[in-house]
């Protein structure tokens, strides 16, 4: 065996200059991401979220986290006003409330004529041009060009006058569309096909931000990685942690007036906005958002110092609040944190498929009436207070119906019999319509695989046990990602679902026109709700606008959803925010998105 | 000249590897893989929209017509642009591969040499206190949660103490590269060494036990000597396999708990967001480029071995 104990070659020595060789190969490495050296004059606001956008091109902002940084970047005519709450429009790129016809049919808008596009290697010589409101057109075509891929078309289709019809020509850009005319580069007029009341609140959304054709050309299917515009700031640097935004030098907008922006003193004062007033925008050298999906990363990021603010984990809320209603912080979290609470915009539900005959619609009256029982008696087990004090801190705010408390029609006095609770009416329904543990049908409950909606789904099936369903007829199905759990949805292929809504814009609309029969799936009833009454009524509200007369029909509507138990609502969630006390800000993840970004100052 | 052949040959023969790794990995995309039609969709779609999407993305063709594409990229190396964000995949990965080295390779180093001294020592003292302070402080690397050791790091030398950030990636020097990397480096050493230690010590407890190292320390050579001369280089060819099977995870694969807390943009987290996401050109990129690095892997792995043992022979 000593003969095995061969010569081998020596290897040589690890040597000093091997070893910087390597550390300077690592630092080589480590560099090829967006680095920039720090420097200690910028004003820099570092923002945290719970999720990352895939893209940044307007045409796909669908959603929160994809808006946020689109409405940095990009353009939109209007806004919402920074303190206003419930929320107001304001004019952003353009000027002033457009003039609307008497017949509601006509839209002039006028944009502000010193607006201009960052300067970006996609312009002749690298200068950013003016912004037209030709860009406008160009980006409300794109949206119904096929090859774009849009998320955002459905706010205007069937709603401007030959757009739809530009689009099955062959969406070609050269060729105008009778209700997008360019009276000159400030000025546009759109005609619609019939009243559109929300118009303007679809320009305040990142879909409508305006786009340089050029760049598209330029970047091609990289544009929604390397997106140009005349916002606020320019991105430098994108991937899936972080975005990195400059302020743009070309962004010019009237001083910020606080008073016109909803400052009240009462709500305000404690953060030191006063001293926002009368200044200039955007007030940051530099803005990064910074993408942090896991809570436990999330909060140690704030509590370090490495991101300025925070939408509170559920996990931390025991630690932070002394008090829940109404939310106040504990004094040692206040002294050191600026902090503040808001309902969401929008709310969490359970649906059901409609076009099932075992639940929903029946031909037969008698069916359809037991079904309708069924479905009450499942809400009526359904424990909204349960599942607000198991998962969202008993600081959510439960309330009957599908108008959530954000939007102006909300009704804080209408009956709450169909979030109570009460599951001895549950079973009493059943046992009036005939249903009992022989003949209930099997219920599928549909969810997307992860910890808290497993634990949602065991917490529901529960209360139908109480309510007499037979354990073995309750069954969950579970879907690796969303799209999947949506490709079954829309494929009506679930039971029951449930699901989320962030609102697009505060109108009730938006969430009434999920139970719109023509808009069944694949479209976004997902319920398959089909109720002439209903559609009529949506129909008659959708060309009014705000008023009395609207509000009441929005009111009837929701009535029907309710009595007709189609859906098991709802919830909207509480958010609790801190930031630093050293960046003045008033921050809103909701509907007004990204916008607030422009108004936060920051010491360097 | 015989290395060239070799090398040749076990390139020509790592081609059914490659095409069997894409094919298992391709049927698992296609058919058990996430759907992306509805996350690209908007809210009321029509059929003719979906039917559209699905096109865009190659699902309405037959599956070996697709697979065909995919050895077609997989050859050229362009992979398309993303599903998901519309980017270069080519762009995607130059950009965060490196990262995930830089990120990575101080703990993947530390962790195999700090491994294999701790296992010399702990073989060495085989059975005495000093193995089992190894081994028991293995068994603890090894019994907690990566997940809770990164937090706890975050919590302790971000919070608490404050010296390392807990979040991004800034590097432009060398201090800020040592700024951004210490801690990660820490967390991964941590859980690596439990496993490593356990693995070298046992292959250089079974090298301890062979005659040519009794006899030499019958002779009355030093610790020092036995260890590095009769036990570790003879030892070498167990732990050339282990060392050289995980770097394709390193360079591809990348971490993605570590990537995910810290908020660093590597190859780990855009791989997890292509799985969840079912993003197909960028998981056909990770997992081509992997079998592709496997193939190279082995070869290098023949020569080493070549390198470390005359006797053994590249026929």
């Amino acid at each position: 065996m000593i003969a095995r104990q061969t010569r081998l070659p020596r290897a040589p020595r690890p040597t000093i200059p091997i070893a910087a060789a390597c550390a300077a190969l690592l630092l080589v490495l480590a560099a090829c991401g967006d680095s920039t050296a720090p420097d200690d004059n910028l004003r820099i606001y570092r923002h945290s979220t719970d999720g990352a956008p895939s893209s940044l091109d307007p045409a796909q902002a669908a959603t929160v986290y994809s808006n946020m940084v689109v409405v940095n970047v990009f353009d939109t005519l209007y806004r919402y006003k920074y303190l206003a709450r419930p929320y107001e429009i304001a004019p952003n790129l353009a000027i002033g409330m457009p003039e609307v016809s008497a017949d509601g049919l006509e839209y002039t808008f006028r944009i502000h004529p010193d607006a201009r596009y960052s300067d970006d290697p996609a312009f002749p010589d690298g200068i950013g041009r003016a912004v037209t409101v030709g860009d406008l057109v160009y980006s409300l075509k794109r949206h119904f060009d096929p090859s774009t891929r849009s998320q955002g078309a459905w706010l205007w289709a069937g709603r401007i006058v030959g757009l739809d019809a530009w689009a099955e020509a062959g969406a070609d850009y050269a060729e105008a569309v009778e209700g997008l005319e360019v009276i000159d580069d400030q000025t546009l007029r759109i005609r619609l096909t019939e009243p559109y009341p929300q118009l303007v609140y679809t320009l305040a959304t990142g879909f409508s931000a305006l786009v340089p054709q050029e760049a598209v050309a330029y970047y091609g299917r990289e544009f929604g990685v390397r997106p140009v515009g005349s916002g606020p700031f320019r991105l430098s640097s994108f991937n899936n942690t972080l975005a990195r935004l400059e302020r743009n030098p070309y962004f010019q907008r009237p001083p910020l007036d606080l008073a016109e922006e909803g400052y009240d003193p009462a709500l305000h004062d404690e953060y030191g906005l006063a001293a926002l007033d009368g200044a200039e925008y955007p007030m940051l050298d530099r803005l990064e958002i910074h993408f942090i999906q896991e809570n436990a990363a999330r909060w140690s990021s704030f509590a370090s110092g490495a991101v300025d603010n925070v939408m509170v984990p559920n996990e931390q809320v025991e630690q932070l609040l002394s008090e829940r209603n109404p939310i106040r912080f504990r004094p040692e979290i206040a002294q050191r944190y600026h902090g503040t609470s808001g309902v969401e915009a929008g709310f969490v539900y359970a649906g059901f498929n409609m076009a099932d005959p075992r639940y929903g619609h029946h031909p037969e009256p008698a069916r359809n009436a037991a079904n309708r029982a069924l479905r009450c008696a499942v809400r009526d087990a359904f424990d909204w207070n349960a599942r607000n004090d198991t998962f969202y801190y008993g600081i959510g705010q439960i309330f009957p119906g599908v108008i959530p408390p954000v939007v102006p029609e909300f009704d804080p006095d209408r009956v709450r019999d169909s979030v109570e609770g009460r599951v001895e009416q549950g079973r009493q329904r059943l046992a009036e319509a005939g249903w009992n543990a022989d003949n209930l049908p099997e219920l599928r409950y549909g969810l997307v695989s992860g910890v808290q909606q497993r634990q949602m789904y065991d917490q529901f099936r529960g209360q139908l046990i109480e309510l007499g369903f037979p354990p073995d007829r309750i069954g969950a199905e579970t879907f690796a990602t969303f799209g999947d759990f949506a490709r079954a949805m829309k494929n009506r292929k679930l039971d029951l679902f449930f699901l989320g809504w962030t609102l697009d814009y505060p109108d009730a609309q938006n969430t009434l026109q999920l139970f719109y029969g023509p808009y069944e799936t694949p479209g976004s009833n997902n319920f398959n709700y089909r109720n002439p009454d209903f559609d009529a009524l949506y129909e008659q509200a959708a060309t009014l606008r705000s008023g009395p007369e609207r509000s009441a029909l929005y009111q009837r509507m929701n009535q029907m959803v309710i009595d007709d138990c189609v859906a098991i609502t709802g919830l909207s969630r509480t958010r609790i925010y801190l930031w630093d006390k050293a960046v003045t800000m008033y921050p809103d993840n909701e509907i007004l998105g990204g916008f607030f970004m422009r108004f936060v100052m920051s010491a360097p | 000249m015989d290395l060239l052949t070799y090398t040749l040959r076990k390139l020509i023969g790592g081609i059914p590897l490659i095409l069997g790794v894409t094919l298992i990995s391709f049927v698992l995309m296609v058919h058990f893989g996430p759907d992306k039609t509805y996350e690209l969709l908007s809210k009321n779609p029509t059929a003719e929209e979906i039917a559209q999407v699905r096109s865009q993305l190659g699902y309405d063709q037959p599956f070996w017509v697709r697979y065909g594409n995919y050895l077609g990229q997989l050859a050229s190396f362009d992979f398309g642009y993303s599903d998901s964000t519309g980017e270069r995949v080519a762009s995607i990965l130059s950009r965060t591969v490196p990262i995930s080295l830089a990120l990575l390779a101080p703990g993947f180093v530390l962790g195999n040499l700090l491994g294999i001294v701790l296992g010399l020592v702990a073989a060495w003292h085989r059975g005495r206190w000093i193995d089992k302070a190894i081994m028991g402080f293995a068994v603890v690397g090894m019994s907690i949660s990566f997940l809770v050791v990164i937090i706890a790091f975050q919590i302790v030398f971000g919070v608490w103490l404050g010296w390392f950030p807990v979040r991004g990636w800034n590097v432009h020097d060398f201090s800020s590269y040592l700024h951004y990397v210490t801690v990660p480096t820490l967390a991964s050493v941590f859980v690596a060494l439990g496993y490593n230690t356990r693995f070298f010590r046992a292959v250089l407890v079974e090298e301890m036990g062979r005659d040519h190292v009794r006899t030499a320390r019958a002779y009355g050579a030093g610790p020092v000597t036995i260890l590095y001369r009769n036990v570790l280089r003879n030892a070498l060819i167990p732990i050339i396999t282990r060392i050289m099977f995980s770097i394709p995870l390193v360079v591809i694969s990348g971490s993605l708990l570590i990537e995910s807390y810290f908020g660093i943009p590597g190859v780990g987290k855009a791989t997890f967001d292509a799985i969840t996401s079912g993003d197909q050109p960028i998981l056909k990129s990770v997992v081509g480029l992997t079998a592709v690095l496997f193939v190279l892997i082995l070869i290098v792995n023949d020569i080493l071995y070549r390198a470390v043992d005359p006797r053994v022979s590249l026929k």
